[in-house]
Order: C-alpha cells, then structure tokens, then sequence
C-alpha cells in the first residue's frame, strides 16, 4: 500500500450556531487544499463520512450536497457508519486508489449536531443502534454505561479511576486551539457532575458538536517526505451490544488492530501517538486494552495514573484532547484523529507536540463497538 | 422510535413467546438523561439479561428499588406499556423485567 497524506485540515470543533453544514464543509475543504498546496483540480473524487444529515438535516444525496463545496464536480460518495463514518469513508477512500480507479481523493467528515434538540440528537444517534436497545429506553450513555459497570465489577476499579481519562483529554485539549472545551478538570469536577447513566456522568461522556475535517491523500508514488497511512482495517460485530461474549472489549477492534499490526510489522509497543475513540471515559479504558497498550484490567489505573498523558516518556493518546475536549462531531471525528495524528508526525502540533513521534495509530469506533476503522500512520 | 402498527403486529407474536420466563441481570445502569419519549418514567434502570434458554435480552426494570440493581439479580419477564406517554393510535407493548423475590 501506497497512500501518502499531502495535507488536512480541522474547522474548530463546538457549538457553531452560526456555522452552516456546507460552511463547515467548505471552510475544511479549502484548508486542506491549501496545507496540500493542490487545487480543486488536482482532486479526482471526493468522499464524504456522515452520520445523521439524514436523520437531523432531512439532507440525503449527502455526496453531491457536500461535494459541490469543492467548486468543481467530481464523483462523490457518501459512507455512513455511525460515528466510524469517518475512519470507514478513509478507508474506501483508499480501496479506491489501491483499486488504481483514482489518484488524489479528498476525504470529508463532516456533521452538524447542534441545530437540534438534545432529544432529537440523542434520538438520532440511537439510530446506531438496534430496536432491542430503542425499545428499552436505552442511550448511548447508558450502553456504554452497561460496559462499565462490567468493567468496575471484573476489575475492581472505582468510579475515579474512570474520571482520570477526562482529566487527562482536558488537559490534552486545553492545548488545542480547535478544541471545543479548553478547560482543565479535576477528578472531583468529574464525580460530581450531574450523572447521565450510572455509572457514567455529564464529564464521563463526549459532547455534542458541530465541525468537520479534510485530508488529501494520493497514491502517487512520486511523493516523498510526507506522512503515509500504511494500514487501514475495519474490524465489525453484532448491532447490539448485548449480543457479544463479553462487554469489556470490543471485538471490531481487536480484528481491525491485529490485521493492522499484521499488515505493517508494527507492534503496539512501536506506536508513538493514538487518536482514540473515547466516546466515554470507558470507551478509552477498553481501547487502549484492545489495542495492545495496557493488559486486560489495567487500562483505567494506567490512564488514571498518567501513563499516556503528555510529557511523559511513551505513548501519548488522545493528544488533541480526544472526543471529550476536543468534540465529537460524529463523521467528523475519524477525519479529524488522521489530521491530528498527522500534524504530530510532521512536528507541526506545537504545546501539544508528542516528543519525536514516528509512529501514530486512529482508533475510530461506530455504535456500541459495532464496527471499527484502525489506521497506522508513519513518516 | 418508530413504533408503526405494522412493526408492532410483526414483533407481537415473538414478545408474546418471552412473558413469564425467567433469568438474571449481566449488567445494570441507571438511566437518569431519558431517551426520547422516556422522560416521565426517568430515572429508569436498564439491564441486560440472561435468560433461562440462553439468550441475552435488554429491557427496563420495572417495580424495582436500588437493591434490585445488582448483577446476578433475579428477575422475570412482564408485558408493560412501551412508554406512559404512549395513549394514543396503537399502544405499543414490551418486554420489562420484574425482579422476583429472593
């Protein structure tokens, strides 16, 4: 596999009232163009990661709606997968270029979230989820609050020890210009925010956002020096959460990881930098299990004790803050974990700069685990 | 949710078949931000459940107190009302769960 990223861009993440969809879409587009320094023209297709301007917006046709923000028309697609939307569009991006079917494609993920009620994006996101779970008054808080409270009976953990992945991605975020929240937050602020679904409360869990992000990559051979994705595997599993063996690993990822590992020779000891999908705090506790970075058991006291915070001697995750601080723009949120990953490999992540990183990994989850997209990038 | 008559009339008979069999909590949270449509019942406890046959099910626990909120909690199937705001058109019928005496 040849695909080098020539450039990218992030919108800031937030509340952006007075953003539009396609402002969002644009104002992403045109950022990457220049940071590639390409032009429309150099683009062969563009593809779009989109979760709910379906289901919130009443928008389908989201390819051509998205795509004409390129100012020119090249065949557009549109990949949905929840909030893996975005890891999953990259990821057909690529089969594209390895098919030899296009050269240079630009790749999307956009989402506006904040145009609605809380109710009505909830509603949305369950979407994602299976009717069992709709019928039963479940949110996703409260699925992933099934996982932990699995989780803090198996392994004895506490309820603080949860919170130390929010006070790290705080700390992360407050580093990051385009972060929608750049406060610091302590284990105390974290228990006693208001609780969403026991065990997890308002701080345990990612916000709702606006924001979109855009990577440029190719599969021109003649490009050197930029950062290249050298893996790119999805991993699925069952819609509904109680279906699975377990509820403290999702299987997507342990697939998607060990064929990525595999693929490249990396081992996760290699990896210098993650962007993870910490939808909610448990979320990251599981993933950096999963993904080959702490044992079974052991990723809570590893976050809570600082071993993946910035400053530290290893591996950093969720430089950018993560989804907790940086915002969760759902199709968003994949696109913007390769420009971040990618700004780290380059050098380019100022404060937030991961000391010599080489090696960088994205770890983008739809639903409760349901499917998951792993890139590893190197330069 | 969608809860069309027809969706409704095509699960009915696989709800019917689930009344009055037995099982026990897997795992348990406390809903306290409804979901649409849940509001007044809010906070409600959701768990997931396995039942005698096997099979896992997930389902609102109804008539309970906090000690009920437990792994391993015995707990029976009943048919109630899928929501309370739910009085008009087709009323939608589930799966909940009723702890047992222990």
């Amino acid at each position: 596999m040849n695909i080098s990223i020539l450039g990218g861009a992030t919108t800031k993440f937030g509340e952006l009232w007075n953003v539009s969809p396609r402002a969002l879409a644009k104002e992403a587009i045109s950022n990457a163009l220049i940071d590639a320094n390409k032009s429309a023209e150099d683009i062969d297709a563009i593809f779009v990661g989109n979760m709910l301007a379906g289901i919130l917006g009443h928008q389908a046709n989201i390819g051509s709606f998205f795509g004409e923000e390129l100012g020119r028309f090249v065949p557009a697609f549109h990949i949905e997968g929840a909030c893996a939307s975005g890891g999953l569009v990259l990821h057909n991006a690529i089969n594209s270029i390895n098919a030899g079917v296009y050269k240079t494609v630009l790749v999307l993920g956009v989402e506006k979230m904040t145009d609605v009620s809380q109710d009505d994006v909830m509603a949305g996101l369950m979407a994602a989820g299976s009717d069992e779970e709709r019928q039963a008054g479940a949110t996703f808080p409260g699925i992933y609050a099934l996982m932990a409270q699995s989780y803090i009976e198996r392994y004895g953990i506490t309820e603080e020890n949860l919170a130390g992945v929010a006070v790290k991605n705080h700390y992360h975020g407050s580093l990051n210009k385009k972060a929608q929240f750049k406060s610091l937050v302590t284990i105390a602020d974290v228990m006693k925010s208001t609780r969403i679904a026991d065990p997890l409360k308002l701080l345990d869990c990612s916000p709702v956002s606006d924001g979109a992000a855009a990577v440029i990559i190719t599969g021109d051979t003649r490009v050197k020096n930029k950062v290249q994705i050298t893996a790119s595997e999805i991993g699925t599993d069952t819609l509904s959460l109680l279906d699975r063996k377990t509820f403290m690993s999702l299987n997507a990822v342990k697939i998607a990881s060990k064929n990525a590992y595999k693929k490249t020779g990396i081992v996760p000891e290699k990896i210098d930098v993650a962007e993870i999908h910490d939808c909610f705090s448990i979320a990251e506790v599981i993933a950096v299990e999963d993904l080959g970075f702490s044992k079974q058991g052991e990723g809570a006291l590893d976050i809570y004790k600082g071993k993946y915070t910035l400053g530290n001697n290893g591996l950093v995750t969720n430089p950018s803050g993560g989804l907790k601080a940086c915002g969760h723009p759902v199709g968003a949120t994949g696109i913007k974990q390769i420009v971040e990953i990618t700004e780290q490999l380059k050098g380019a992540a100022d404060t937030r700069q991961v000391k010599n990183a080489k090696v960088g990994l994205t770890h983008n989850v739809g639903g409760s685990g349901t499917v998951a997209a792993i890139h590893i990038l190197q330069i | 949710m969608i809860t069309t008559p027809v969706k409704l009339w095509r699960r009915q008979k696989d709800v019917s078949k689930l009344i009055g069999q037995e099982g026990y909590v897997l795992s348990f949270t406390l809903i306290r931000v409804a979901a649409k449509g849940f509001g007044k019942e809010s906070p409600y406890p959701v768990v997931i459940v396995k039942m005698e046959n096997g099979k896992k099910l997930i389902g609102q626990l109804v008539d309970w107190e906090e000690k009920d909120l437990k792994k391993g909690r015995r707990v029976k199937a009943v048919l109630r009302k899928l929501t309370p705001d739910h009085t008009e058109d087709v009323i939608a019928y589930t799966i909940k769960f009723l702890p047992l005496n222990s």
